[in-house]
């Protein structure tokens, strides 16, 4: 179907950009990867739309003092291909390249991905485990929220009408550390039924470090941290998962009953933390 | 699509009886609701507009209560239909006091068609459900303020 009629802005700054957004119906376009196919289907109709794909250096991905800063409008085919995400954080290489297919990681965005906040999309698994930070940016304000409080519920963020996600600031990883995002796929979305990225650490045969993020599985993505401590307090891996999704509100549909994917949970994080541990050194 | 849950209210159970049925506190606290105007005994009209990421829509609908068993249980009925779809919800309501209020349990069916179904399955079960955990905060803030304006006229009273 053909899109109602909407207004279009390509800012070059982001300051026009926040100029633009400050009022009225306006709907930010990144990759559009989520957002052409609703306009398409009229499901959404917003009346102004503003591109950032056209703001240049939004997209940078470099290192600053162990911190990587991803710019928002890099793709996920950037980061899959980039050597600073492969060499100093490649769980979130491997992340990316998980993500839907290849025309949608050539146009589908970082910040546009983690703005959107799909409850099933990848990266939010991988931030989490990396315990990575969205820096949030307005006309009036800049601040930075840890991604452990930026996923709330299905599409629903912190972001305040007037921002608009502007970077993704990962901590580089330790080179002795394991890592593995591991994904059951919707055969015709993409996206993940359940996605669980794990990071280890070793120290002599036990784990120092465990962080386990997991998304498909609840409203939101979340990081399972009663699993984490019993790996690193020397648990073996079945018990360690068994545990995995309790007390969470676990999601349903005609794909994967709640019981169901609750166990998939399981049995992607064992297999996530089994590859990591053979990774870590 | 099966829905059930509990939400405890901080209010005696007479009073979560009354609340939940009182269209201007459902107008308040349905997500989305723009209006709600009586057109029948326990029947309104509801215009609602749902906002859910990129996704807007504008619904056309009713609400209704029917099975009235005062005090602890009755059914809420709400449909409505628009351009990006239709929904139906019907779910009976049962009331048990509780530590620091009512326990309002509920249990029934959620239906939902046409493109917004169709396009959105696999995210019909969690948004309902955040949808119903958002009526249920709201009423919860709802009550709270109630609640504070009761005290604060109560001490207004009194210094007066």
């Amino acid at each position: 179907m053909i899109p109602q009629e909407f207004e279009y802005s390509a800012p070059e700054t982001l300051k026009e950009a926040f100029a633009l957004i400050a009022d009225g119906d306006r709907k930010i376009l990144a990759g559009g990867m989520s957002l052409i196919p609703l306009m398409k289907l009229r499901l959404a109709a917003p009346e102004h739309v503003v591109d950032l794909g056209r703001v240049p250096g939004l997209n940078h991905i470099g290192e600053q003092g162990s911190i990587i800063h991803i710019g928002a409008t890099a793709t996920h085919h950037d980061l899959e291909i980039s050597p600073v995400i492969r060499g100093r954080c490649p769980l979130l290489a491997e992340t990316a390249s998980n993500i839907g297919d290849v025309q949608v990681r050539n146009r589908g965005t970082i910040g546009g991905s983690v703005a959107h906040a799909d409850p099933a999309a990848d990266y939010p698994a991988a931030l989490l485990a990396l315990e990575a930070q969205i820096r949030i940016a307005s006309a009036k304000s800049d601040r930075t929220v840890p991604a452990s409080e930026f996923f709330l519920d299905p599409f629903t963020t912190p972001l305040e009408p007037g921002e608009i996600v502007v970077e993704v600031l990962v901590p580089c990883e330790d080179g002795s550390e394991g890592y593995r995002y591991e994904k059951l796929e919707h055969p015709a979305s993409g996206f993940a039924i359940v996605g669980v990225a794990a990071r280890i650490k070793k120290s002599g045969k036990g784990i120092s470090m465990a962080r386990i993020g997991v998304t498909g599985l609840g409203p939101h993505a979340f990081r399972a941290l009663e699993t984490e401590r019993l790996l690193e307090s020397g648990a073996d891996l079945a018990k360690a998962t068994a545990t995995l999704g309790d007390g969470e509100e676990a999601n349903s549909d005609l794909y994967a009953s709640a019981d169901y994917r609750r166990h998939l949970a399981r049995v992607h994080a064992r297999r996530a933390v089994s590859v990591a541990l053979t990774r870590a050194t | 699509m099966r829905i059930a849950g509990s939400h405890i209210l901080p209010v005696s159970q007479e009073r979560a009886y009354a609340l939940l049925q009182d269209p201007a506190v459902l107008g308040k606290s349905m997500p989305g609701c723009d209006s709600l105007e009586q057109i029948g005994d326990a029947q309104y009209r509801m215009k609602m507009k749902m906002v859910l990421a990129s996704v807007s829509g504008l619904f056309d609908g009713t609400v209704s209560i029917a099975d009235k068993s005062p005090t602890s249980s009755f059914r809420l009925i709400v449909e409505g239909t628009g351009k990006i779809g239709f929904m139906k919800g019907d779910g009976l309501l049962s009331l048990v006091p509780a530590d620091g209020g009512t326990n309002v349990q509920y249990e029934g069916s959620v239906e939902i068609g046409g493109t917004i179904a169709a396009v959105g399955q696999r995210l019909l079960d969690t948004t309902s459900k955040m949808i119903i955990k958002r009526f249920f905060d709201k009423l919860t803030a709802e009550v709270a303020a109630e609640n504070s304006t009761i005290s604060g006229t109560k001490s207004g009273t009194v210094t007066s």
